[in-house]
């Protein structure tokens, strides 16, 4: 970028500005003009600008694991459009092995900018779509042996032509979709989204001329800088850290090794995924794109959770992770519920973060994104099928300064709960007795992890089938520098005669009955620092408050409430 | 019988508005705010304007004012000692909330501080169903052993919210009696009383909320109502509301959580009033202070209403005025971060040590300090000359915390600041208008608060709007809304029901219902039956979304409203998100009456009739002043505000000062001073 001319720091901070307005405008319009609940309610979406040689710029996004979700389409369409762009181009894909894109059900549509015949930028949006074909309703399938199974892989195609909707491409789409008519509005609000994205940008481009073009190479230069500014500060050195998903579900039961080795030379930064476990034959693959996702939120929430969202991140750093491995899977490996993993991987790199800076990280996390999926037919229209899909919170690890935090999502996803009320007028088959936090689920430590979460549900019907999605129930959440693991989690299925059953992590389709209870306990998290360390009024405050019984207060911090209550009222 | 009063309390000044119904006149009083009892500031104006306009006490017919007990105490977490009533299984409720952790990259950021005693959550074996069947019917003996617990550990307020008492509020309703009956001093707020609608975690946190705030207000309440008597003001003071009303300061008691953002929302009512006179019923309010700038869109002569937001990370779900507040005001400080970028904001240097040119110890440039080296602001006194300030300080700053760590010359970094902020305020708007589908360009802007019409013709520009309004007294826009707002109570009853004619008698049940209960409390309020208005509405939705659209309905409901109902709503949906679907069942969820009494208001006359080629007066001054992405710094006339009059035109570049703000008109503006004083600018085509 030689010919770049110096942009000062005022126009700096203005031309970030107005292009993340930009992107944030394009999410607006695509939130809402778009069909699907999930993306009008869960906003499973991201959009973004990029610089003319396809560099992401500004990106709002809503779920960090979109972090990741943009970043390969535009170049692909350039080595293969190259010269034959033209103004009204528009670009469709989803395929993760040649398109960008993590999982089928995210469809990425990307447009060129031009003003006088001249690039000046790009704009692009990915959309969650909840149905892309596959074996079962929503394409996610937990017993997924291949991408195959998950739906309809799109290479890039060129979806819109000199501004012509190309619909035979819409049209095969569709036929494709258990739910083509959504599939149809979603697109078109995505289509609709970049129109107003081209808008913005050209009018920005009338305004700032090259500036504008200038400005996006140096907000590149800026993230980078303040990313090595953050890097810098902390001492070189290698660190590894690693840790064990339960297993890979039905088809490979042993444990998977997650590991890396993270080494700090100066300001730069390199991760070494090597010694982490194949790929497998489930859908808990993740791809080079969704490994880089995931790096990236944990290097921006342990170095600067403020550094904007753009490609200078990715000159800082160096990812490394064997082809065939499960954090770099190649084609034609499952894929569609690699946010398992990737949470997973987060907690490993805040792992070897602790050794480099303790007084900045934090233990082990639920990082499980437990799922209970219950599915049946309206007993008064059995034609009309049904599926409740909830993804319930954990604990959030330690830190040197606060304990975790309790029942809430993280890593990768921060979506909102179903409200019971919402939910039992909904699907009156099903009611919840509870929804709490688990007591003594915290891992203890000077500072306390963060509490699980028990939702128990009462079966209202017969034949409802649930399927269950989570890890950590056999390798619990860690914690550090002393402080203990906090609980795993775990299923219970109490029968209406009184028998008990406790499903593994990753199971399919147990039918249920009327009467029937099903309680979701999910993971806590870890504590940090030893338990008998910890504030005699804030172990008291939690017998008070119940997050730990009286039992543990004594064996595990030593403090007796009974003596206590005794002093305190003699 | 002729005076009314209008008292806003900010956090740095106590405004009052006067109006003399005989003589039609307006006039204005500012007092330094009381913290620690907003009332003392309050009284200490009233003896001053009853002395110095020589007013008999029972002469004031209306009395009203603002008041930031509310939100102060949510801010400083000093309110009542609180407990939570709750279905068996729930006690959690309030810190899951909705799973959600407060910053997607801040590992270490914090849940909000709980509002709740420690301890003090109970839960009670009782259940009810999504129909409104009890399921489990209340253990009455466990709500006694509660109560007493209640009573052993002091607690002073209760929040009671079960599961569906939207539905069926008969557990709620008897938990409470309970409770009263053991421990009659307690304040209780029970869910359904005071928001009826689905979604629990939502209503609880209100509850709780106001649960909290219930025995401070009260506290307040008294004491005001007897300061204000023991004056000799016969009538019984007003209170303003979130939602831009006002309402008996006894009803405050009951629902003090409805006052809880009612600060700015004044401001909102006297900007929809200058509108009027302005003959434009459309208009983004800019009220930019020391801290923080507010933004609002008014369209059709009324400010968008949203039912919940966040209050100290809390959800409050209440009827409220859609205010966007960004931390950019004349005290946000400027500094480079660490990757080179000039921010400014939201850190401020509030009232102490201030601005750098305050010489108060202030070492870090803010926004002010920029105003006033590029000669936007009086360089030597400002405060319409009652306040001294050095412009030396200002410069200091900026060259050691600015220019230091960049490549800015000292010009180039004051514009800089400027730029930056004028930015991250149109953001602002661009969020209630653009990312909203209003065209933006339509909308005068109008300015107010201390430094809004510092801003608002260069915010003006880079938003496209070619009109901006500057009220004759732009820093008291807030107790003139004091004045003008009408009372108002929003009702509401969850139910889901589909959009048929087989609902009608249910719907129509539904409608009588809330109207009578909206009519009992306009009695409350002593307004006379003409003086009624009830709006009604219903949130709808297509069969199965989880998000509603609230659509206007002209009466209760018949066969013919109905429909009319559906088609409205197929139309709001089209052009809300693009596309309807006439095939597809509307589910109602939410209905809605807005009970509003008119409240006489003070008609304000035009001053002096408007001139043609009115000479202009003298200038005070004529000062150099760089304007923002301008080269060259210009000659600019500087104007005394008093000595401007109707039907006065002034060419831009030209700065006008006053007591309370400065308006900055620049090159390629041109301002008209209308019959009420007001100061309308237009951009020229350039």
């Amino acid at each position: 970028m030689s010919e770049m001319r110096k942009v000062d720091e005022v126009t700096l901070e203005i031309a970030g500005n107005l292009l993340l307005s930009i992107a944030e405008e394009m999410g607006v319009a695509l939130i809402r003009s778009a069909y699907s609940t999930n993306i009008k309610e869960r906003r499973d979406i991201s959009t973004a600008v990029f610089d003319p040689k396809g560099n992401m710029v500004a990106q709002a996004e809503h779920v960090p694991m979109h972090l990741g979700s943009l970043l390969g389409i535009i170049k692909v369409v350039l080595e293969r459009y190259g010269d034959a762009l033209q103004p009204g181009d528009m670009f469709m894909a989803n395929d993760p092995y040649g398109g960008g894109g993590t999982h089928l059900p995210d469809i990425t549509i990307a447009a060129p900018v031009f003003e006088d015949g001249k690039l000046i930028g790009w704009v692009a949006n990915l959309a969650h779509h909840s149905d892309v074909g596959g074996k079962v309703p929503g394409s996610t399938s937990g017993d997924a042996d291949s991408i195959f199974q998950e739906g309809l892989k799109i290479p890039v195609v060129r979806v819109m032509e000199a501004g012509k909707t190309d619909l035979d491409i819409l049209h095969f789409v569709m036929a494709n979709s258990r739910l083509p008519d959504e599939r149809y509005g979603d697109l078109q609000a995505q289509l609709a989204a970049n129109r107003i994205g081209i808008r913005r940008l050209k009018e920005a481009y009338a305004r700032f001329g090259d500036d504008l073009v200038d400005s996006m190479y140096a907000l590149q230069d800026y993230a980078e800088r303040r990313l090595r500014a953050g890097i810098a500060e902390l001492p070189d050195g290698t660190y590894t850290f690693t840790d064990y998903m339960d297993d890979g579900g039905v088809a490979s039961p042993d444990p998977i090794t997650i590991t890396v080795s993270l080494t700090i030379k100066g300001d730069s930064i390199l991760f070494d995924f090597s010694g982490t476990h194949p790929q497998v034959e489930g859908p808990i693959n993740v791809t080079y794109n969704g490994l880089l996702a995931t790096v990236f939120y944990a290097l921006k929430a342990f170095v600067d959770p403020d550094i904007p969202s753009n490609a200078g991140i990715y000159r800082v750093i160096e990812v490394k992770a064997e082809e065939g491995s499960i954090i770099n899977c190649t084609n034609p490996a499952p894929v569609g519920a690699r946010i398992d993993t990737c949470m997973r991987v987060a907690d490993v790199i805040f792992g070897a973060f602790a050794q480099v800076a303790p007084d900045r990280a934090i233990a082990g996390c639920n990082s499980s994104c437990t799922t209970a999926i219950f599915s049946g037919s309206d007993p008064h229209d059995p034609s009309r099928f049904y599926v409740y899909l909830e993804t319930i919170a954990g604990g959030a690890g330690a830190s040197a300064a606060n304990d975790g935090l309790s029942g809430v999502q993280v890593h990768m996803t921060n979506t909102s709960n179903l409200p019971v009320e919402a939910l039992e007028m909904e699907y009156p088959y099903l009611e919840v007795l509870e929804y709490s936090l688990i007591p003594d689920s915290g891992g203890a430590g000077k500072t306390r992890g963060g509490l699980g979460i028990l939702r128990r549900f009462e079966i209202k019907q017969d034949n409802i089938l649930y399927t269950g999605l989570g890890d950590r129930q056999v390798f619990p959440p860690w914690g550090l520098n002393g402080g203990q693991h906090g609980s795993g989690g775990r299923y219970e299925i109490i029968r209406a005669d009184g028998t008990t059953e406790h499903p593994p992590s990753k199971v399919t389709n147990v039918v249920l009955n009327k009467g029937d209870l099903v309680s979701v306990y999910t993971p806590g998290a870890g504590g940090y620092g030893p338990p008998k360390e910890r504030d005699r009024e804030r172990v008291l405050v939690d017998v008070i408050e119940g997050r730990v019984s009286p039992e543990s207060a004594k064996e595990i911090y030593g403090v007796d409430v009974k003596v206590e209550a005794q002093t305190c009222t003699g | 019988m002729r005076y009314m009063i209008g008292v806003d309390v900010g956090g740095t000044f106590t405004d009052f508005s006067v109006f003399d119904s005989t003589t039609k006149k307006l006039t204005h009083y500012k007092r330094s705010s009381t913290p620690e009892d907003p009332s003392l500031a309050i009284m200490e104006g009233m003896y001053q304007i009853l002395e110095e306009q020589d007013i008999r006490p029972e002469d004031v017919f209306y009395l009203a004012h603002g008041t930031t007990v509310a939100t102060n105490a949510l801010i400083q977490g000093r309110g009542a000692k609180t407990a939570l009533v709750t279905t068996k299984g729930f006690k959690d409720l309030m810190e899951i909330g909705w799973q959600r952790r407060p910053s997607l990259y801040d590992l270490h950021k914090q849940k909000p501080q709980s509002m709740l005693a420690l301890g003090q959550r109970y839960e009670v074996n009782e259940r009810i169903r999504h129909d409104g069947s009890v399921k489990l019917p209340l253990d009455e003996e466990e709500v006694r052993s509660i109560a007493q617990a209640l009573k052993r550990a002091r607690v002073e307020s209760v929040a009671v919210c079960t599961l569906f008492s939207f539905l069926n509020p008969v557990h709620e309703r008897r938990i409470k009696e309970i409770i009263l009956e053991e421990c009659p001093e307690v304040y209780v707020t029970a869910s359904h009383e005071l928001i009826p609608e689905f979604r629990e975690y939502s209503r609880m946190s209100t509850t709780v909320l106001n649960a909290f705030l219930g025995p401070v207000m009260k506290q307040y309440v008294r004491n005001f109502e007897h300061k204000v008597s023991a004056v000799g003001i016969q009538v019984a003071p007003y209170v303003t509301q979130s939602n831009g009303s006002i309402i008996s300061i006894s009803e405050t008691i009951d629902c003090p959580i409805k006052t809880a953002v009612s600060g700015p929302s004044a401001g909102v009512i006297g900007a929809i009033y200058i509108g009027k006179q302005c003959e434009t019923e459309q208009l983004i309010t800019f009220d930019m202070g020391g801290t923080s700038a507010d933004v609002c869109l008014i369209d059709n002569g009324e400010a968008k209403l949203s039912n919940e937001r966040l209050i100290e990370g809390h959800p409050v779900r209440i009827p409220m005025i859609d205010i966007i507040t960004v931390g950019a005001g004349g005290g946000s400080i400027a500094f480079i971060d660490s990757g080179g970028a000039l921010k400014v904001g939201p850190i401020s240097a509030g009232a102490r040590p201030g601005p750098a040119c305050y010489m108060l110890g202030g070492e870090d440039p803010t926004v002010t300090d920029a105003n006033l080296i590029l000669g936007k602001l009086n360089p030597r006194r400002i405060l319409g000359g009652t306040m001294d300030v050095d412009r030396g300080l200002a410069e200091a700053a900026i060259r050691d915390k600015i220019c230091a760590n960049s490549s800015l010359t000292i010009n180039e970094a004051a514009n800089g600041i400027i730029s930056v902020v004028n930015s991250n305020m149109v953001r602002a708007i661009r969020l209630i208008s653009v990312e909203r589908g209003y065209d933006v360009r339509t909308f005068p802007l109008m300015a107010f608060g201390g430094a809004g019409p510092l801003h608002a013709c260069e915010v003006a520009e880079e938003m496209g709007i070619s009109s901006v309004i500057f009220p004759s007294a732009p820093g008291t826009l807030c107790s003139l809304g004091v004045l003008m707002a009408d009372t108002r109570f929003d009702l509401v009853r969850s139910r889901i029901l589909e959009a048929v004619p087989e609902s009608l008698p249910e719907l129509q049940a539904i409608f009588q219902e809330l109207i009578a209960e909206g009519s009992q409390l306009l009695d409350g309020e002593g307004i006379a039956q003409v003086d009624r208005t009830f709006l009604l509405s219903v949130d709808c939705r297509y069969l199965r979304q989880n998000y509603e659209i609230n659509i206007p309905i002209s009466a209760v409901p018949s066969e013919s409203v109905l429909s009319k109902m559906c088609a409205d709503f197929h139309d709001r949906h089209n052009s809300l998100y693009g596309y309807s679907d006439e095939e597809k069942p509307i589910q109602m969820v939410n209905y809605r009456v807005s009970a509003i009494g008119a409240v006489e208001k003070p008609e304000l006359t035009e001053v002096v009739s408007e001139a043609e080629n009115r000479e202009l007066p003298s200038t005070k001054e004529v000062r150099d002043v760089l304007f923002c992405h301008a080269k060259e710094w210009l000659p600019t006339p500087i104007y005394d505000r008093s000595a401007l009059l109707p039907g006065h035109v002034l060419v831009g570049p030209v700065i006008i000062e006053q007591m309370d703000s400065t308006v900055v008109v620049p090159p390629g503006w041109e301002a008209v001073v209308d019959a009420h004083l007001n100061i309308r600018t237009n951009r020229k085509r350039v």
